[in-house]
C-alpha cells in the first residue's frame, strides 16, 4: 500500500486481495441492505457512452439497477449511505473463468471434434451449438456451487469518505 | 493439423491484435490497472470475439457474398457484434445472476472494442473457412487477452515503483506498451 509515495511496510501481503467498489444503500429491509453500485469516474464518459447513453433502458443507470445486491446489515447501515465493499480477487478470476471458459471450452472441443469426424461446416455448426449449451448449463452448476459457499458474496469493508470514488487506487 | 497451429501462433503472437495491428488500444489502456480487471475484460472478450467471428463467417458466407452485398459488411459486422455482446450478457444473466452482477460490467465495453470488428473483417478478407475462422478469432483474442494480463501485471507492480510525478499513471503506460510492442516484434518472421 503506497502512503505518500512511500511503501507502507505494515501491510499484510499474505491477506486475500480484495476487489473493493462504493455501493449505495438503497434499502433497509429487517437485518438485510440492499445496496447499489456507483459508477466509476469513467463511466458514461468512454467511447462506449453513445451505447449506454444517461437515461432509460440498457443505460449506466439501469444497468447499476440491475446490478442491485443484498448484504447482512451488521453495520447498521441507513438508506442513502456510501459503503465499500469487496470480493475477493480469487472470486472474480474463478467468476471470469467459470462465466466464459467454461462454454468457450466446450463450444470449441465440439467444434473440434465435429470438424475431425465429419469435416462438414453444417454438422461443425450445429455440434458448436450443442457445445455452448453444454457449456452454459455446467457454469450454471458450478457458479450454484460458488453462490452457495458465498464465494460471490460481496463483503462490507467500510463506511466511504466524503468525495471517495470507485476508483479506490 | 500443422496449418492449424501456425495460424494459431500467427494470430496470437506474431500478429497480435493489439501490439502488432494496433486495434483495441482503448481497453487496453483503461482496464489493465488490475489484473482481475484484465482477466475479467480478456475472458469476456474471448467468449465475445470467438462466437462473434462464427456468427460474421456466417453472414458473410451465406447473405453477403450470395447476393453481392460486401460494400454492407462493416455495418453488418457492427450489428453482429452488438447482436452477440447482447446475447453473451442475457445468457450469462439468465444462467448465473451472480455472476453477472459481478462481471456483467465488462460487457457492454466489448462492443465499441475496435479489436472485436477488426477480426471479423480480417477474417472475411483472408477467405477462410469456418473452422479456419473460429481458430482464427479465439487466437486472437487469446493474444489480446494474454497482453491486456502481461500489461497489467507490469502496471501493478509499476504502481508501487518510485517514478518522477511526470511519468506515473498513463505515461509509463504507454512507454511499457512501446516496450512490450517492441519485444513481441521478436516474434516476426516466425510462422513465415
Amino acid at each position: 500500500m503506497m502512503m505518500g509515495g512511500i511503501v507502507d511496510s505494515s501491510t499484510d501481503y499474505s491477506a486475500p486481495a480484495l476487489t473493493e467498489g462504493i455501493a449505495q444503500v438503497v434499502a433497509v429491509e429487517g437485518d438485510m441492505a440492499w445496496l447499489v453500485p456507483e459508477s466509476g469516474t469513467s463511466c458514461g464518459g468512454c467511447s462506449s457512452a453513445a451505447a449506454c447513453g444517461s437515461k432509460g433502458i440498457g443505460t449506466v443507470a439501469s444497468r447499476l439497477e440491475q446490478r442491485r445486491f443484498q448484504m447482512v446489515n451488521d453495520a447498521g447501515l441507513k438508506i442513502g449511505e456510501r459503503v465499500v465493499v469487496g470480493v475477493s480477487e480469487n472470486a472474480v478470476l474463478r467468476a471470469s473463468l467459470i462465466a466464459y471458459a467454461i462454454p468457450l471450452a466446450t463450444l470449441l472441443v465440439s467444434g473440434g471434434m465435429a470438424q475431425w469426424a465429419a469435416g462438414h461446416d453444417f454438422i461443425t455448426m450445429g455440434a458448436m451449438l450443442v457445445g455452448l449449451v453444454f457449456g452454459l448449463w455446467l457454469s450454471r452448476v458450478r457458479a450454484g456451487q460458488m453462490m452457495a459457499r458465498g464465494e460471490l458474496a460481496p463483503r462490507f469493508i467500510r463506511r466511504a469518505s466524503m468525495g471517495e470514488t470507485c476508483n479506490l487506487e | 493439423m500443422e496449418a492449424y497451429v501456425l495460424l494459431f501462433v500467427s494470430a496470437a503472437l506474431v500478429n497480435n491484435v493489439i501490439l502488432a495491428r494496433f486495434l483495441g488500444l482503448c481497453s487496453f489502456m483503461g482496464v489493465t490497472t488490475r489484473i482481475d480487471t484484465a482477466v475479467g475484460m480478456g475472458l469476456a472478450t474471448t467468449f465475445v470475439i470467438t462466437v462473434s467471428s462464427m456468427a460474421d463467417w456466417a453472414v458473410g458466407a451465406y447473405l453477403l457474398e450470395p447476393y453481392n452485398l460486401w460494400y454492407l459488411r462493416t455495418v453488418t459486422f457492427i450489428m453482429v457484434i452488438a447482436a452477440a455482446v447482447q446475447f453473451t450478457e442475457l445468457t450469462v444473466k439468465k444462467v448465473s445472476p451472480p455472476l453477472f452482477q459481478m462481471l456483467g460490467i465488462y460487457l457492454p465495453l466489448i462492443t465499441t472494442n475496435c479489436a472485436v470488428l477488426g477480426v471479423a473483417i480480417l477474417l472475411v478478407e483472408h477467405k477462410m473457412n469456418f473452422i479456419e475462422a473460429t481458430l482464427f478469432g479465439f487466437a486472437s483474442s487469446v493474444g489480446y487477452s494474454l497482453v491486456m494480463v502481461m500489461m497489467a501485471g507490469l502496471r501493478e507492480r509499476l504502481a508501487l515503483a518510485d517514478v518522477p510525478r511526470l511519468f506515473a499513471g498513463p505515461p509509463n503506460g504507454f512507454i511499457v506498451a512501446s516496450l512490450l510492442a517492441l519485444a513481441f516484434m521478436g516474434f516476426s518472421g516466425m510462422t513465415a
